[in-house]
């Protein structure tokens, strides 16, 4: 989504995965200009970014 | 887990836009070549490019409201703390970034990732503009040179650019 393109607030390992992920592109990548489709959906980031800060304790 | 290779997510999307701001979009119908990493990631060293907008408190804000765009850059430490920068930037919605600046400038996870050796390391400097010009020759032939120029001097192995 728009402003949040590594991911929802507080979920370090979503984070974390984005990243290597994008990273990995430099290997496994064919040709340049390749789109890789992270496996997870938004509302998928969203409810567990929600569960985070609950445990957290810092739900808005 | 779908891979379309070099293809637009949303076909078109480009030529509607351009319909609507004449100009204002760079189309692309080639790529550069890929370039293949020289060293393991585990021993590059990575700089980041952001046009979120980011910068360190107390340097000069980047002119959000100009009506063709601000075509100058920031310098953001890379072992700088979230709390240590701000964002200047109009254009995205900023209310997850403004809770955990990670989701739009990943820099601790960055730092993280260089602690756990699965990055070699970071240039002394990331990169941060703001996303909005209006003149894509201009940003191509003054400010893209320039961030080159700059992380060609940090001695770069690869840069993780990311849009905002």
């Amino acid at each position: 989504m728009m402003g949040h393109h590594f991911g929802v607030p507080f979920h370090e390992e979503l984070q974390k995965r984005i990243i290597r992920t994008a990273l990995s592109r430099i290997t496994e990548a064919e040709k340049s200009g390749d789109i890789y489709l992270f496996p997870m959906t938004w509302a998928e980031a969203r409810l567990e970014g929600k569960e985070i800060e609950k445990k957290l304790g810092i739900a808005p | 887990m779908a891979i379309s290779k070099g293809k637009e997510l949303r076909p078109g999307l480009w030529e509607t836009v351009n319909e609507r701001y004449p100009g204002s979009m760079i189309t692309k119908t080639d790529f550069v070549p890929l370039v293949k990493l020289s060293k393991p990631l585990g021993e590059a060293r990575l700089a980041f490019i952001s046009t979120a907008g980011i910068q360190p408190k107390g340097t000069l804000p980047f002119d959000t409201v100009h009506p063709v765009g601000d075509y100058t850059f920031r310098r953001v430490p890379s072992d700088s703390k979230p709390a240590e920068l701000e964002i200047h930037q109009l254009k995205y919605p900023t209310f997850g970034a403004n809770r955990d600046l990670n989701v739009i400038f990943p820099i601790e996870r960055l730092q993280e990732l260089t602690n756990e050796r699965v990055i070699g390391s970071l240039t002394k400097n990331f990169y941060s503009f703001i996303g909005y010009n209006m003149d894509p020759e201009r940003l191509e032939r003054t400010l893209a040179e320039d961030i080159a120029d700059a992380v060609e001097a940090e001695n770069a192995d690869l840069a993780l650019l990311a849009p905002a």
